[in-house]
């Protein structure tokens, strides 16, 4: 009887337990107003309080929700982050998301009306609508009042615009940012000079797959990698003159690249490459995350994608083989035949927004855009991009030179802090030149005169919104099909035929209205 | 059960069985004796070679990398507290409806199965739900990685079928005796369901452990992380092809090197493999009942 | 004090105002009861019903700055676009396909490792075996699928090789539409077939040991003891689990068919949920989305209501 009684006892703690658990869960939704200011993060505190002008010394709050790129991050209290906030006289909440949800966490945020003062966006459907609906500033008219600021790219600022209108500072990349990396012992083996042309690029991939670059004596390399994803394609088939997404057909009209005479004699090419064998065949189907592994191995000669790659290719092979020079030489786009052109970037990678919810006057609106203003300063820029002087880096000439085996505690204080600086004004220090890095600098400024600008950019379609992953499946699924054999040019016609009938024709419609409005 | 009473069928079938078997966990457990593997290879062994089970020149750099800061390890306490408190709180909600809805008799009963099972299938989404846990104050707790939930609908039926598979005459013969129905789930029902128990307890464990998407909506401070916000934001950063990474700055930042990944993994997977063995002696066949009937 | 047996209430109907009196005495008899359904109850109301105007978003424009109250009304909109794309038979199709090849190949699979399983007699093989395949359900998705790329790849993937020099020539796994759906159930199956045992086993584990020690007495043999009495023990949680996969039956896994998907065999790898994504996650349309899901649900509910009462006609207990 005595431990029947006890049971029960337990059972009924347990009860007791999981009840007032379920209860206070529910007391604090029914608390209403109460509830939520208890709830309410730290960033709708900011600047309402401190903000009204009257303490010009006290700290300005600013919350900052940004992505991040690593798992490794700061903490509050790092050293680097109160020298930010010195500096730049705030007091920050700096909130990091990680990169792969950062979406869903931008769609949860705006829906909970407590935005935080600066939030990186994209110019996806939801920033979309909710600046249209006035959740943020539009801080293009204020840029020209600050020094750096002021110097903002007008292509990209109206890469970034709204209906012609800037409801975010954008994050600078740069433009021409893309580069042919190739195997420089190969090239040397086989006595090739740098391709000037496509026919010269196509004859060195040629090379590669048949005169035995790594004289080994087999059959064993082929010309360029390329993996599922897709951009090597998007890159290539603009040296051939295909438009960058949309292009003036000669009257004014704008039409999508797929539907360019060009396009189609870029897949020719591409389907040549294919059948020769001078790039992978598995390509379709490769995953991205080995597409370095087939150059670094010695199997593939050539890689299509961002220039600094070279940098990312060349270091496991000299860990694997040191050698004095780089195993890797990278050139700006061969010539096509309507001249040299290359894929840019959008020059941008998202915006810091800044929201009406928690900035509620223009002089707390000034505030904000002084510190992002001051975040473009060289001592800023190099604080946050490599942390500070004597502890994480020295100065050698000049130049900025990480200290060799930092510990990942050192790293920790400034790392991923970079994600919020703009790039727009002065440029800071950069890294210590080597020949790889010194070359890739070369080809990006290189690139900035002959890359093509996508005239779409800063249109918004509603078309494209519904149905623009529909319709971009379609064409690349027929042109994956084309250069594999698979369809032949009336099977791409059809393809086409189909994206024009499953929204495409509203869409080049939208777009061409659109476009027509922006250019009054 | 003994052998000698075995035919010659009965010997060969047992002969492929243990075949099949050994086959099987060869063919599953060979990946992560992989994915080991590589947490102690270098990064250019890591490229070259597709599959391997010793690496060349084993080291720990990988290993000694990811301790260099408390990320993980704090990462890992954390995700060790969600998981044990989580899985009380789970299992202390769904086993005590689980057996009030094993009644029959019980009033309202019908209603509520069928409120349960629209809940399964008709959702609010990830917006609505959000809103609930702020509204309720609980974002930046764990209690909001844990309560959302606390019940799993799917676990709460099948626990209430198995209630409903007791023996009736134990019950009947323990209200005889006295008892509530506080004091048979607590004497009787619970008791006999020790397999049971388990079985959830793991499930609802494994859930804790290998949910990230929660912990990312609610916990804003990044020092709150679950580890699976951290492996999975490696294992997706690698995944990321070069001219993909449209956010990522050049000059600063470069993918994790494989290895990293590997030995993240293996870090985020073996504290809760190591359950399982753990609890297997719970499965023991068939003695819970007799022992209770004896 | 609650001995009282259902024949008792019957009697006391009769007294009184019969309808409250049976109500009150009920309550007050399982007063218990009630009190431990609680904390569940509330769970369900706070946690699943208070967010359920989340789904009334698929007769909007849900816009989630807007918020529910500010969003437009565009009422059946959404799921007229949804059954008017050209591409609905064709999604429709290859979740259908998919989801039956899921419901006969996968389904039970489990269940007959579960049973081979059960007839280990030497304890620690079956220890270790149950430990080891119940390890994939740990290695993401995402390392699955970059696995699968690296065997099945036709430059040089090991299995490729190995088929090759049997046959040949090598086969595009990857690339062949024919293979994606195979494919995708032995990734599922040698991902989960050893997790989805677990709850057969301990099903298994409560089968009195007494009932198999008579069958040998009566001279049964094995086959005969895993039909007359294994498999009755463990077929009431088949049907259950069989109900409530049902009830998912149009969720085929987002994210392994994403990550098997190429434009070679998208004409096949294309299914509401690879679908959804596309137009709901990376384009915002929020409403349209919920449409689509909501439309699932509904012939999930259909599903689980229609295999219950089919069950029960069969003599199961069904899930309620």
């Amino acid at each position: 009887m005595k431990q029947k009684a006890t049971g029960l006892k337990k059972s009924l703690a347990l009860l007791a337990l999981s009840s007032v658990m379920a209860i206070s869960a529910c007391s604090g939704g029914n608390g209403g107003s109460n509830g939520q200011s208890e709830s309410a993060p730290p960033q709708s505190t900011n600047a309402n309080s401190e903000g009204n002008g009257n303490a010009k010394e006290e700290p300005f709050k600013i919350s900052i929700m940004m992505q991040s790129f690593d798992t490794n991050l700061p903490k509050a209290d790092s050293p680097v982050i109160k020298k930010l906030e010195e500096y730049t006289n705030t007091d920050l909440d700096i909130q990091f998301v990680p990169n792969s949800s950062y979406p869903d966490k931008v769609n949860i945020t705006l829906a909970s009306g407590q935005l935080p003062t600066i939030m990186v966006v994209d110019k996806s459907p939801s920033f979309i609508s909710s600046a249209r609906a006035g959740a943020f500033w539009e801080v293009g008219p204020y840029l020209k009042d600050y020094p750096n600021l002021s110097q903002a790219n007008d292509i990209v600022l109206n890469n970034s615009s709204i209906d012609g209108k800037n409801y975010g500072v954008y994050r600078g990349r740069v433009l021409g940012r893309m580069g042919v990396t190739l195997n420089q012992v190969w090239m040397e083996n086989l006595g090739l000079q740098p391709p000037k042309t496509i026919d010269e690029f196509y004859n060195v991939l040629k090379a590669f797959k048949e005169n035995d670059p790594d004289q080994n004596g087999k059959d064993d390399t082929y010309g360029v990698v390329i993996t599922k994803y897709a951009g090597p394609w998007d890159i290539m088939q603009v040296w051939f003159g295909a438009p960058n997404g949309w292009g003036d057909d000669g009257s004014g009209n704008l039409v999508p690249t797929h539907m360019t005479p060009e396009y189609r004699e870029a897949l020719q090419f591409f389907r040549k490459l294919y059948e020769e064998g001078l790039v992978n065949e598995d390509f379709a189907v490769m995953d991205s995350a080995v597409w370095n592994d087939p150059f670094v191995n010695g199997k593939a000669g050539a890689f299509v994608d961002v220039a600094d790659n070279a940098r990312r290719l060349n270091s496991p092979m000299q860990e694997k083989a040191p050698r004095d020079s780089s195993y890797t030489n990278v050139y700006q786009a061969p010539v096509g035949p309507k001249g040299h052109r290359d894929m840019p970037t959008t020059g941008y990678a998202g915006m810091l927004a800044i929201s009406k919810s928690a900035v509620k006057t223009e002089e707390e609106l000034k505030k904000v855009l002084t510190f992002i203003d001051k975040l473009s300063d060289v001592e800023m820029q190099d604080l946050l991009g490599y942390g500070m002087e004597g502890v994480h880096y020295d100065m050698v000439d000049g130049y900025i030179a990480p200290k060799e085996n930092l510990d990942a505690s050192l790293i920790q204080q400034y790392n991923g802090l970079n994600q919020m600086l703009t790039f727009i004004g002065p440029v800071g220090a950069t890294l210590e030149q080597t020949d790889i890095n010194k070359m890739i600098a070369e080809v990006q400024a290189a690139n900035e005169s002959i890359v093509v600008a996508n005239p779409a950019q800063p249109l918004v379609s509603e078309v494209y919104a519904q149905k623009g992953q529909q319709l971009d499946n379609i064409i690349a699924d027929a042109r994956i099909q084309y250069i594999v054999g698979q369809i032949d040019d009336a099977g791409l016609d059809k393809a086409i035929e189909l994206w024009k009938t499953t929204g495409g024709n509203d869409y080049i419609a939208e777009i061409n209205k659109l476009h027509k409005e922006s250019q009054q | 059960m003994n052998s000698k009473h075995d035919s010659l069928g009965e010997k060969l079938f047992d002969g492929f069985n243990y075949l099949l078997l050994g086959l099987l966990s060869l063919v599953t457990v060979l990946p992560f004796v992989y994915i080991i593997a590589g947490s102690f290879a270098t990064e250019v062994e890591l490229m070259e070679r597709e599959f391997f089970i010793f690496p060349r020149d084993p080291s720990i750099a990988a290993f000694q990398y990811i301790f260099s800061t408390d990320t993980i390890s704090r990462s890992l306490i954390n995700s060790v507290i969600i998981t044990i408190a989580g899985t009380l709180a789970n299992l202390a909600f769904t086993f005590t409806m689980a057996y009030s809805l094993s009644r029959k008799d019980l009033m309202g009963r019908n209603v509520i199965m069928n409120l349960v099972i629209f809940s399964m299938l008709f959702s609010g989404g990830m917006i609505p739900g959000y809103l609930v846990v702020k509204e309720l104050g609980l974002l930046d707790s764990y209690a909001a990685v844990i309560l959302p939930g606390a019940i799993s609908a799917f676990n709460m039926i099948i626990i209430k079928n198995f209630f409903q598979q007791l023996p009736p005459g134990l019950e009947e013969s323990a209200r005889i005796d006295g008892c509530t129905d506080l004091g048979v789930l607590w004497r009787i029902a619970l008791p006999l369901s020790k397999p049971i128990i388990a079985t959830f307890g793991l499930f609802y464990a494994v859930g804790h452990w290998n949910n990230f998407f929660s912990a990312l909506l609610f916990l804003n401070d990044h020092t709150k992380w679950p580890l699976q916000v951290i492996l999975r934001e490696i294992v997706m950063l690698s995944q990321l092809a070069a001219g993909d990474m449209g956010a990522m700055d050049p000059n600063f930042i470069e993918p994790p090197d494989q290895s990293v990944k590997m030995a993240v993994i293996v870090v985020g997977t073996l504290p809760i493999l190591l359950v399982y063995p753990f609890l297997q002696k719970h499965f023991a066949k068939g003695v819970l009942l007799g022992s209770i009937k004896g | 004090m609650n001995t009282a047996l259902p024949s008792d209430s019957k009697i006391s109907m009769t007294r009184g105002n019969p309808k409250r009196r049976r109500w009150l005495s009920r309550l007050k008899k399982d007063k218990w009861l009630y009190l431990l359904l609680l904390p569940g109850l509330l769970y369900f109301l706070v946690f699943k019903y208070l967010p359920m105007w989340g789904v009334l978003i698929a007769f909007q424009n849900y816009q989630p700055f807007l918020g529910f109250w500010n969003s437009e009304w565009v009422g059946f909109e959404h799921f007229r676009n949804f059954f008017a794309n050209p591409d609905f038979f064709r999604l429709l199709r290859n979740t259908l396909i998919l989801a039956v090849y899921d419901l006969i190949f996968f389904f039970p699979a489990p269940i007959i490792l579960a049973l081979l399983l059960n007839e280990v007699r030497l304890a620690y093989f079956k220890r270790i075996v149950q430990t080891l395949v119940y390890v994939p359900h740990f290695v993401s998705m995402v390392i699955v699928a970059s696995m699968t790329y690296v065997f099945l790849t036709t430059s040089g993937g090991i299995i490729n090789e190995l088929v090759a020099s049997i046959t040949g020539k090598s086969i595009n796994f990857l690339a062949d539409p024919s293979w994606f759906r195979p494919m995708i159930i032995l990734q599922m199956m040698w991902k989960d077939s050893g997790w989805g045992t677990i709850i057969f086993l301990a099903a298994l584990a409560s089968v009195d040991m007494e009932q198999y020690e008579a069958a040998v007495v009566d001279g049964a043999n094995r086959f005969q003891r895993l039909i007359y009495i294994t498999i009755p023990a463990i077929s009431s949680t088949i049907v259950i689990l069989l109900i409530l996969r049902l009830g998912s039956f149009l969720d085929n896994g987002f994210e392994q068919i994403f990550l098997m998907t190429n434009s070679l065999n998208r004409s096949v790898a294309d299914v509401f949920d690879t679908y959804v994504y596309f137009v709901g996650i990376t384009q915002g349309a929020f409403s349209y989305s919920t449409a689509i899901g909501l439309f699932k649900s509904v012939v999930g509910i259909l599903l689980i209501y229609g295999s219950n009462r089919l069950a029960k006609r069969f003599g199961q207990e069904g899930i309620f």
